[in-house]
Parts: structure tokens; C-alpha cells; sequence
């Protein structure tokens, strides 16, 4: 089961772990983020793709990036190429 | 007012809507004008304690708002001031325990001690009961009565002019109850409009009606009240054990609403009241979180814990959640220890629990996190995919109400 991110859930019904948050990025032109929540990207640690479900009415497209913030966080972000926004997620 | 008997007795002291007293102090210019106890911000809309003034427009303890403001259209509502009100009578207790009378405080405004010691100590009743109204505070216009039955004394401190003590010997006890209203019985709003419509008004009518009539009518709280106005024995006085709260106060330079801040806050008045030298090592059992709010009005809030600790974290994690229902920004907080445990350690299990009583132990955690929390509080974590590539897809976090 993979709801859209951000959809309502049910009082007392399952819930998803770990459910991917709205997060406010800036992009680079190449498509990797440079400031996310308001703080300035240091390091982009890793990247990859997940793309699934592609054979159902519900296809994941997803770009995450593992970057460390100029505070010294460490945040998983990814930009859904279906709905075009970024979410934030332990990955 | 009548002849002394040498029997110890019980005496009453009493400061009628204290709560608007209090609230009062904050805005003495409503003293001589129609004013009432606003209604509790999410209860009921009922006009609380009311002045003389606003007594005289028909205004009534008790009486909806928006009856109060038609019966009355200049009626002034007091905000309250339950934080400043708690204190104010905090520290009239503690001026009477300082006099030597040990008392038992019942509600805000009421408060009982037995005259055995202080009369001996005074001289007599009558200058133990003006000590006792001198210790109040004449500010305050408290009121005492003194009686050998509990309900007789609160009556005679009820009726009695402010300032004035008033003692009532037994044998005329019943005579003195006879005429005074049902409404200082211990009975709700319907029970005094059931016995109004029975054409009954006083004690003393209800005192002469037979025994099984009443509590067939009024059921055992009716039974207790006829027995109350026919001046049956109704106990005696159970002081408290005085008590000295520690506590610590945070003056802030501007109003702070920010939780970070406020939780900061509390840590560092938590540091300081642990390690006041009167606690003595013993954990704290109950404590009180107050706060003076932007615009005058107060907060307060008590955390009783299930278990008394003196563990930094867990009392911070207490204090937290009641942060969050602060109303307004703060100017002021106070953090008080309110009850101290007796012990100062922790006794600890010689073998650990294992197997059902460690299932059953758990099972109780989780019913008192239900019961606190609600349902939906406890939930568990259910694996359906661990090996998925999306993270939300792997687990699922499914209640558990059994």
C-alpha cells in the first residue's frame, strides 16, 4: 500500500512508518537541492533513483538525495516526478 | 451569642466568594459595582460568585450568563485568577498554622479546626476564634462560627456578619439551624427545587420530616442532609500536615510564547528547586507549574506523578505537556513542589520479572497509556515489506486497543 504523500489518513487505522513529509527545497538547474528547510546544502553524500510500481495506476518515481545541511543535520530528501514536489524521509 | 459549653469544638472560618475576592485584588475599583465571576473559558457559560451590588440587581451565583447580563446590563465579569486565588489561600492557611491552629481546608474560602489546644493556648474560644479571624486578614472580611457539630459550625460561620464569631452550644443547636435556608445543606441545584416545591425552605422543615420519607424522595444524599439539619454528628476535623511548598520563580524581561523558551525555563526552575537543601532527597510527588500571562490574568497547572522521582528528565518530560495548554505568553513562572515523598529511596527487585508477570506488567502500562492517552494511544509496528525499495511501504503502525 502507497498512498499519495500527504493524504488523509483514518483516526485509528493503519498508518504508514516512516511516511514522507512535505519539505520546502531549492533546486539546482541540475535538479539536486541547495537549500532545504531554509538551510544551505554542504554535501550532497549520495543520490539515486527509485522507480516501482510503474505497471500500476499508482507508479513511484522518486530522485533522493542524502545531504548534510550547513547546520550539520543530515536529511533525505526526494522529488516526486509525479506530482513534481519534495519530500523529506529517513530513508 | 449563646452559653459555652467545656467540650473541645469545632470551629469554621470562613471568606465567602473567595475566588472573586482574589480576582478582585486585581481591580479593586469593582468592589462597589455590580461584578460576577466570569465563566471558566471552555465550560459551561455560568456567572460565578457575585458582589453585594450585583446581588442587589438579582444577579445569582450560578445563573447563566446571558440571564445575568439581561437581569443586568452593566454587570462587570471578573476574569479569574485561580493561580492567585490558590496563593492568596495558601498563604491564609499557613498564617492560621503559624497561630497553632491546625487546620483542614475543604475548598477555597472554608476551612474547619478543632478548638482543643487553642483555647487553652488563647485563653478561651471566643479569643481563639478572633485570633483565627486576625490571622486571615480583616482585608479578607472572614467570618468564623463555632459549634460541637461540624455543619452547625459552617452554618454559624456562614450567617455570621464579617469579622464576627459566632458559637453555637449543643443544646441549642437545633433551635439556631431551624430558620436558616436549605442552600447551606451539601445539596444539588434540583434537590433545593424538589424540597421548594414540597413547600419545605429551612432546616428546620426538613429536620421535622420523617426519616424514610426523605430518603425515599432524596435518596442517601437527601438522608445526609435531613440528618445535617437536625444536627446529627457529622465527623470531626482532620488537619493537614502543614506544609511548606519550595518553589522557584522566573521573572521573564518580555512575554515569552515560544515552548523552546518555556521549556527552558522550567528546566532551570527544576534544577534549582532539586537542589534546594529542604527537600531533603525526597523526590517530589506532586508539583504545580504557574505562569502570570500578558494581560494579568494567571495560569496554573498540577502534575501528580504516578511514581514520586526526583529524575531531572522525567519530570521535565511531566512538566512539558503542560506547557502546551499555557493560553497566552508568559511573564512570569513559578514552578512548585507541591507534595515531597516520604522516602528518599527506591526499593528494587531482588530477582527481575520474567515471562506473565512481566507480560502482565506490560499489559498495565499499556491500559494506563490507553486510559491517559485515548484509544489509538498504543500502537504496533508490523513489518509487511521489509525488503521494498519505498521506506513508507516496508512497515505499518497498526493499533492496539485489545
Amino acid at each position: 500500500m502507497v498512498a499519495h504523500p500527504g493524504s488523509a489518513r483514518a483516526a485509528g487505522a493503519a498508518r504508514r512508518l516512516n511516511a514522507p513529509r512535505p519539505a520546502l527545497v531549492e533546486g539546482h538547474a541540475d535538479g539536486g537541492p541547495r537549500r532545504v528547510n531554509r538551510q544551505d546544502v554542504v554535501v550532497v553524500r549520495e543520490e539515486w533513483r527509485v522507480v516501482d510500481r510503474w505497471w500500476t495506476e499508482e507508479p513511484v518515481a522518486r530522485r533522493y538525495f542524502d545531504c548534510v545541511l550547513e547546520t550539520g543535520e543530515n536529511v533525505v530528501v526526494y522529488r516526486d516526478d509525479e506530482s513534481a514536489r519534495w519530500f523529506a524521509q529517513r530513508a | 451569642m449563646f452559653a459555652r459549653t467545656c467540650v473541645p469544638v469545632i470551629c469554621a472560618v470562613v471568606i465567602p466568594a473567595f475566588e472573586l475576592r482574589a480576582a478582585l485584588r486585581l481591580r479593586p475599583g469593582l468592589h462597589g459595582v455590580p461584578a460576577a465571576l466570569a465563566p471558566r473559558p471552555g465550560k459551561e457559560p455560568l456567572v460565578g460568585a457575585v458582589t453585594p451590588a450585583a446581588e442587589q440587581q438579582g444577579v445569582r451565583p450560578g445563573m447563566r450568563l446571558g440571564e445575568a447580563l439581561a437581569m443586568c446590563p452593566r454587570l462587570e465579569l471578573v476574569e479569574q485568577d485561580p493561580a492567585g486565588a490558590q496563593q492568596a489561600w495558601d498563604e491564609i492557611l499557613r498564617r492560621l498554622e503559624d497561630s497553632g491552629f491546625a487546620v483542614e481546608p475543604v475548598e477555597l474560602g472554608t476551612v474547619y479546626f478543632d478548638s482543643g489546644g487553642v483555647e487553652r493556648l488563647y485563653g478561651g474560644l471566643e479569643p481563639a476564634l478572633k485570633r483565627a479571624l486576625a490571622a486571615a486578614g480583616p482585608l479578607w472580611e472572614p467570618r468564623a462560627g463555632a459549634a460541637e457539630r461540624r455543619f452547625a459550625a459552617l452554618a454559624a460561620a456562614t450567617v455570621a456578619r464579617p469579622g464576627q464569631a459566632l458559637i453555637v452550644s449543643n443544646d441549642r443547636s437545633r433551635s439556631f439551624l431551624a430558620p436558616l435556608p436549605l442552600t447551606l445543606l451539601p445539596l444539588e441545584r434540583s434537590r433545593y427545587e424538589d424540597l421548594e416545591e414540597l413547600g419545605v425552605k429551612t432546616l428546620g422543615q426538613l429536620a421535622r420530616l420523617p426519616e424514610g420519607s426523605v430518603a425515599e424522595r432524596l435518596g442517601p444524599d437527601g438522608r445526609h442532609a435531613w440528618g445535617l439539619a437536625r444536627g446529627e454528628r457529622d465527623g470531626g476535623v482532620a488537619p493537614r500536615t502543614p506544609v511548606q511548598p519550595l518553589r522557584e520563580t522566573l521573572e521573564f524581561p518580555e512575554a515569552v510564547a515560544n515552548e523552546l523558551t518555556l521549556r527552558r525555563a522550567v528546566a532551570a526552575l527544576l534544577d534549582r528547586l532539586l537542589a534546594r537543601p529542604e527537600r531533603a532527597g525526597r523526590p517530589p510527588r506532586k508539583l504545580a507549574l504557574w505562569a502570570r500571562l500578558v494581560g494579568g490574568a494567571s495560569w496554573r497547572r498540577t502534575v501528580t506523578l504516578r511514581e514520586p522521582t526526583a529524575d531531572p528528565a522525567r519530570l521535565r518530560a511531566a512538566l512539558a505537556a503542560k506547557l502546551g495548554e499555557l493560553p497566552a505568553p508568559a511573564l512570569k513562572l513559578r514552578l512548585e513542589l507541591v507534595e515531597l515523598a516520604e522516602q528518599t529511596g527506591e526499593q528494587l527487585e531482588l530477582v527481575a520479572v520474567e515471562g506473565k508477570v512481566l507480560e502482565e506488567r506490560l499489559r498495565e502500562g499499556l491500559r494506563q497509556v490507553r486510559a491517559a492517552v485515548g484509544a489509538g494511544a498504543v500502537s504496533m509496528v508490523v513489518e509487511v515489506a521489509p525488503w521494498s525499495r519505498i521506506p513508507e511501504a516496508r512497515a505499518l503502525l497498526v493499533p492496539r486497543d485489545d
